[in-house]
């Protein structure tokens, strides 16, 4: 139950902590991809029943927060989610390095996602080298994205009551 | 869930996904959007208020942190004094500010809707902001949203508690102007942020033959369609260049948008009239 709020909750505040962060302008005008990480922690830490929740939440409130339509959030983060979650077992979840490269390539996945999505929908207009920008600013800031909100999430956790199947101690 | 299962749960949620996305009516996903937005805009608000209160306290204690630098040896009273001090300076620049606001609002020939601006773009993909008031407050789609500096934007997405306001330099905000004292019409269309984060827009398909200069004025022209509500007369920008159609059948103009978004925390939504504002 503590676990399931802290998702939501932290989710949630991820979301604000988005909305509140400055746009860079030497990486395309985008912000970092803070819900994005939140979406490939639960996805590298849980089981899919947690990860799908916790995905979903965070692509609701990307997407219900942006302009335009419903979609570069919600095909984005399970696309992320799943290819994470498959491999999870076979790294170092919790390796500095490893968040590094995940925080990178999780958040490159999900701007191609939004590139094409925007690209065909005619919502955005298209410039190569924008995109691109756009594309590896997004891996920088993922980057430092996922091993702090890794971190934080694990502080706040380790802080959360435990369980032990006799009621919360 | 076996192997079987999987592939079969995977198809129908990209299936649901695919169908969400490309076919969901406009309308579905307004309300969709507006329930989401509903439930946030409460935290928007408190994180904005707190935002402004940090960056009130901030100011303050960079201004005791230099006095006390600057006089060491003076006493506790006039440390104190000087706090009493920058709280005044606070108080006085915001009564000027709100001052200005006010006879902006009190001076304008229509009426208009004072809004707090709660967040901005989640994504960066947009040029926006979020406004605290909607359509239980009188807003409506496609209104324009004007400063005391000129134009900021238009609104969309609105739903019954916040509103979105497409900035004057997206892509997406496109209107009709004019070039002051010229009796010149143009199409002006956003272009997005330089890489200094600097707004930028241009104005199209004005005359080939009418001499324009950098500096020169950009306001409405006071046409509009879609039902939007543009009062004539309002500063856009200025010029910053010009050239010639690649048809050689008009010219183009890059813009300065006049309106410093970043630095506003309200706006004003004008909500009915089409009269012009007096230079």
């Amino acid at each position: 139950m503590m676990d399931r709020i802290l998702l939501f909750g932290g989710i949630a505040l991820g979301a604000l902590i988005q909305l509140f962060l400055p746009a860079w302008p030497v990486f395309g005008g985008i912000k970092p991809p803070v819900l994005a990480a939140f979406a490939l922690y639960y996805a590298l830490h849980r089981s899919p029943r947690g990860m799908w929740i916790a995905v979903f939440w965070a692509a609701l409130l990307h997407d219900g927060l942006d302009l335009g339509g419903f979609g570069p959030a919600l095909i984005g983060f399970p696309l992320i989610g799943v290819l994470a979650h498959r491999i999870r077992l076979e790294i170092f979840v919790d390796g500095f390095v490893t968040q590094m490269v995940f925080g990178a390539l999780g958040a490159m996945l999900a701007m191609l996602v939004a590139v094409l999505l925007y690209t065909a929908t005619g919502q955005r207009p298209f410039h190569f080298g924008y995109a691109l920008l756009r594309i590896i600013g997004s891996g920088l800031l993922g980057m430092v994205a996922l091993p702090l909100v890794s971190w934080s999430m694990k502080k706040l956790e380790a802080a959360l009551p435990k369980r032990r199947g006799y009621g919360w101690q | 869930m076996d192997f079987r299962n999987k592939k079969l749960v995977y198809a129908a949620a990209a299936g649901l996904l695919l169908v969400v996305v490309f076919v969901l009516p406009a309308s579905l996903s307004r309300k969709g959007k507006g329930a989401v937005r509903g439930v946030v805009a409460p935290a928007e608000r408190g994180t904005a208020g707190l935002g402004k209160r940090l960056a009130e306290a901030a100011s303050a204690i960079r201004g005791i942190g230099g006095a006390v630098e600057e006089n060491r040896d003076l006493s506790l009273d006039l440390v104190r004094l000087q706090a009493e001090l920058n709280s005044l300076r606070e108080a006085e620049a915001d009564n000027i500010r709100l001052r200005r606001a006010f006879n902006f609002h009190r001076q304008a020939p229509h009426s208009m809707i004072p809004c707090d601006v709660i967040s901005r773009n989640i994504s960066g993909w947009w040029n926006s902001v979020r406004i605290g008031k909607g359509t239980a407050d009188g807003i409506a789609d496609n209104r324009a949203v004007i400063s005391p500096d000129g134009l900021v934007g238009k609104t969309t997405e609105v739903s019954k508690r916040s509103c979105e306001v497409l900035l004057v330099c997206d892509p997406a905000c496109r209107l009709s102007a004019k070039i002051r004292g010229k009796n010149v019409f143009g199409l002006v269309r956003g272009v997005g942020t330089n890489l200094k984060g600097q707004p930028i827009a241009r104005m199209d398909f004005i005359d080939k033959d009418t001499v324009i200069r950098v500096g020169d004025e950009v306001v409405t022209s006071g046409l509009s369609g879609a039902g939007g509500v543009f009062p004539k007369g309002v500063r856009i920008g200025y010029i910053t260049a010009t050239e010639r159609d690649r048809s050689g059948l008009f010219q183009n103009a890059q813009l300065a948008p006049s309106a410093t978004v970043s630095l506003l925390d309200y706006v004003f939504v004008v909500s009915d009239t089409v009269t012009e504002v007096k230079p």
